[in-house]
């Protein structure tokens, strides 16, 4: 799956462990969803939603 | 607390009780091998050279509580990982079974778990290396 999470996170100049902390993840898990090596659980981008303040068809798309 | 340093203090933790139960393990191991060699044949000295699988079970139960801290990635990660290491430990054990069948030297269970850890290691460095 697609996805901006990379561009929204360098637009607000965070490196991957700040958004990491601000999501309780590990960098790791940030690292591989930025790579789209990993699709995240439902809760995981509801939470992602609601910190870049987007719907989540916004952050994510399946082409 | 930051999350990379949660991530940090986690894998202390982590460390402390994995190591802390093998150290644990190493004395009753050398202990068990010390008395219970020069015992007689019998119940009790199979009890005392059994003796270092209880301090072993810590360690699995330090990593199930490792497993329990992990976020949803890390856990899946390291569930794969889990399976590539059985399933090369199955396919060298296999291998070797048809070897001996052949003519090879036979080797002790023990071997396994050193082929398993190993493989372990590599590919949790592969890992580690791919999520840099």
């Amino acid at each position: 799956m697609k996805n901006v999470i990379r561009e929204l996170r360098e637009k607000r100049g965070w490196s991957q462990g700040d958004l990491a902390d601000r999501l309780e993840v590990s960098r790791q898990t940030v690292n591989a969803i930025e790579n789209e090596r990993y699709d995240p659980s439902l809760p995981l981008a509801f939470a992602l939603a609601r910190l870049f303040e987007k719907p989540i068809e916004k952050l994510f798309s399946d082409k | 607390m930051g999350c990379e340093m949660l991530e940090r203090e986690v894998k202390k933790v982590y460390l402390r009780e994995l190591f802390g139960a093998l150290a644990i393990y190493a004395v009753v191991l050398v202990a068990a091998l010390h008395f219970g060699r020069a015992m007689p044949e019998g119940t009790v000295r199979t009890a005392v050279l059994l003796s270092p699988s209880l301090p072993f079970f810590l360690a699995v139960w330090a990593v199930a509580r490792q497993v329990g801290r992990m976020d949803e990635y890390l856990r899946l990660s390291a569930l794969q990982d889990i399976a590539i290491v059985c399933a090369v430990t199955a396919g060298w054990t296999f291998t070797y079974g048809f070897l001996e069948n052949a003519g090879f030297p036979r080797l002790s269970m023990f071997t396994v778990w050193p082929v398993m850890g190993g493989t372990w290691l590599v590919v949790g460095a592969l890992r580690c290396f791919r999520n840099r």
